[in-house]
């Protein structure tokens, strides 16, 4: 564990000292460096399921994949904001640089965590470099409005859960994810445990988000500049799913009665959030709204605690999280030719950018689920083990993978079909970086087709 | 009338110019020639710019951005009506409440069989 988090504190040094001309090559060079050496926490040797473990920090099957994504999403970040950063001083540059390896420390802290109490922290901590992304660097006056939502409503989620851990310590003495999970399952009956329940749940479900609670989630990755909306929609929405399933463990007896309204909206939500795609103007929007749709997937799949439900989400939190970065960086280089997110005033690009298409194609097909694709894989499991768990279920998911369809392929139509306007005379030719990036962000999700025993979490 | 289209080389017959035909008034005429002349100046103003070989951004729409600010702003100007409320109830209200009876019916149905 200390070998990938010393080279990742070590990047502060690496971005003051460096001279300006080598600011860009050796912090990515040294964070690719970090994402390749991360890879060696896959091999999982131990009986115990926890490896590479210290007293503070250790990693699981379910944290692993998790690690791996937010090592592998640096190098791809400070990569796609190279252009949009250039004109700036050189010492924002390298401030805008530092905050994201310092949400990258934040973020490898939060999943190596083994004291619950250490993942909250670190989880808070996360808000701060992400809020001054959007709000110092975002685009439009609303990332301001984007940046108060953002914050308010995961701390508002976020204070309950304090409390819930406090009491917990209480009662247990400890809250080491080692041995919490050998405590005898609560008798808890009382309605101030059910609030207790509740209190666990609700930071995580703001942060996934859940449909009644995600309304931060579009403005925040909207008005985020590009490394802030790939971090958020890759790493920041998993670190939610994550804490659910490891606070999952404790709260085991009461989940089967209370989760009822959680895993509803969850459900409803898919439709309701697809249903709003399709009527999006704003690209970043659309992929937005798509991750709430995903996310809630997500959620129904933890909260009916059956392996398959916990292997499905895992897959589909990394898949996703690869994915939706794609759509991002690919809305990016829209956004950057021709500053404006709307869909209409940027179609027929395929005319323009016949490459880009082809990336844009891979991207879409994987949002909405192609097999053989891990985001298909994921999606099944949650949907096999939810119809096991209620028929009924399935008309929702079925409905919602529907939409999820159409709305990738009116994503993928609209920017890339259709007529050229023809005010737009003047393209930059595609970079060598923008193809790099999204090949970058698309080898995995192939590679993960051949070899998705990576993915698969502890419940196999 | 409502067919009749100019011919590239040829001019309006009198009789057939729309002012004439429906027997506008004077009045009415001169505000006609206003607003081609407003027309006419917005699409000088456009071909300017299309045709400006300096020109790197986009040209920028003011009814465009109007529409695209109007359909990321409904919340501002939302009023409770009796149908927005009867849409919000059917489709943010009951289906939760559906959705909540008719799980629970199948998983009491299905509680038998699992804990046996």
């Amino acid at each position: 564990m200390l070998k990938i988090l010393i080279p990742t504190l070590m990047l502060f040094p690496t971005i003051w000292l460096s001279p300006a001309k080598w600011l860009w090559t050796t912090s990515i060079a040294q964070s690719l460096i970090i994402a390749l050496a991360s890879l060696s926490w896959l091999k999982w040797s131990s009986e115990t399921g926890w490896s590479s473990s210290n007293l503070y920090l250790a990693t699981d099957p379910l944290s692993t994949p998790l690690l791996v994504l937010t090592c592998w999403l640096l190098p791809l970040m400070i990569l796609a904001s190279q252009n949009h950063i250039s004109p700036e001083p050189l010492n924002r540059q390298r401030t805008y640089i530092s905050l994201l390896v310092s949400l990258q420390t934040f973020l490898i802290l939060a999943f190596g965590a083994t004291e619950i109490i250490m993942f909250y922290i670190m989880f808070e901590a996360t808000l701060l470099p992400t809020l001054i992304i959007i709000t110092r660097w975002g685009n439009q006056t609303e990332r301001l409005n984007a940046g108060t939502y953002f914050l308010f409503y995961t701390l508002a989620g976020s204070l309950p859960l304090l409390v819930a851990l406090l009491l917990l310590q209480n009662d247990n003495g400890t809250l080491s994810m080692f041995t919490l999970q050998y405590t005898q399952p609560l008798h808890l009956l009382t309605w101030g445990d059910k609030l207790w329940w509740a209190a666990c749940l609700l930071a995580f479900l703001v942060k996934m988000p859940l449909y009644g609670v995600h309304l931060w989630l579009p403005k925040a990755h909207v008005e985020a500049p590009i490394a802030g909306s790939m971090i958020l929609a890759a790493v920041l929405l998993k670190l939610g799913g994550y804490g659910m399933m490891r606070m999952m463990v404790m709260l085991d007896p009461l989940t089967k009665e209370l989760a009822y309204p959680f895993i509803i909206l969850a459900l409803w939500g898919i439709i309701m959030t697809g249903s709003i795609c399709l009527r999006q103007t704003d690209l970043k929007s659309l992929i937005a709204y798509s991750s709430v749709g995903h996310m809630g997937l997500v959620a129904g799949g933890i909260l009916i605690q059956t392996p398959w439900g916990f292997t499905g989400a895992i897959i589909l939190m990394i898949a996703h999280g690869l994915a939706s970065s794609a759509l991002f960086c690919l809305a990016n280089t829209s956004y950057e030719r021709t500053h404006s997110r709307t869909m209409l005033l940027a179609r027929g690009m395929q005319m323009v950018l016949p490459l880009m298409t082809t990336w844009w194609f891979m991207a879409s097909l994987a949002n909405l689920a192609l097999p053989p694709l891990p985001n298909l894989m994921g999606e099944l499991m949650i949907i096999t083990s939810m119809f096991n768990w209620s028929y009924w279920t399935l008309l929702l998911t079925g409905i919602g993978t529907l939409i999820t369809a159409s709305y990738s392929l009116y994503l993928f139509l609209m920017t890339q079909r259709g007529p050229l306007p023809s005010h737009i005379i003047a393209l930059e030719p595609t970079h060598t970086r923008e193809h790099l990036l999204i090949t970058l962000h698309l080898i995995p999700i192939i590679l993960l087709i051949l070899k998705p025993e990576l993915i698969w979490g502890w419940c196999f | 009338m409502a067919d009749y289209r100019e011919a590239p080389l040829a001019t309006r017959p009198k009789t057939l110019d729309p002012a004439e035909y429906f027997n506008l008034s004077l009045d009415q005429r001169r505000a006609e020639e206003e607003r081609a002349g407003l027309r006419a100046q917005l699409k000088r103003q456009y071909q300017m710019q299309l045709n400006n070989p300096h020109r790197k951004e986009l040209i920028e729409d003011p009814a465009l951005t109007r529409w695209v600010y109007a359909r990321t702003n409904p919340y501002n100007h939302f009023r409770a009506t009796k149908k927005t409320s009867l849409l919000g109830g059917l489709f943010g209200v009951v289906p939760l409440f559906v959705l909540y009876y008719v799980l629970k019916t199948d998983r009491e149905e299905k509680r038998p069989c699992i804990y046996s």
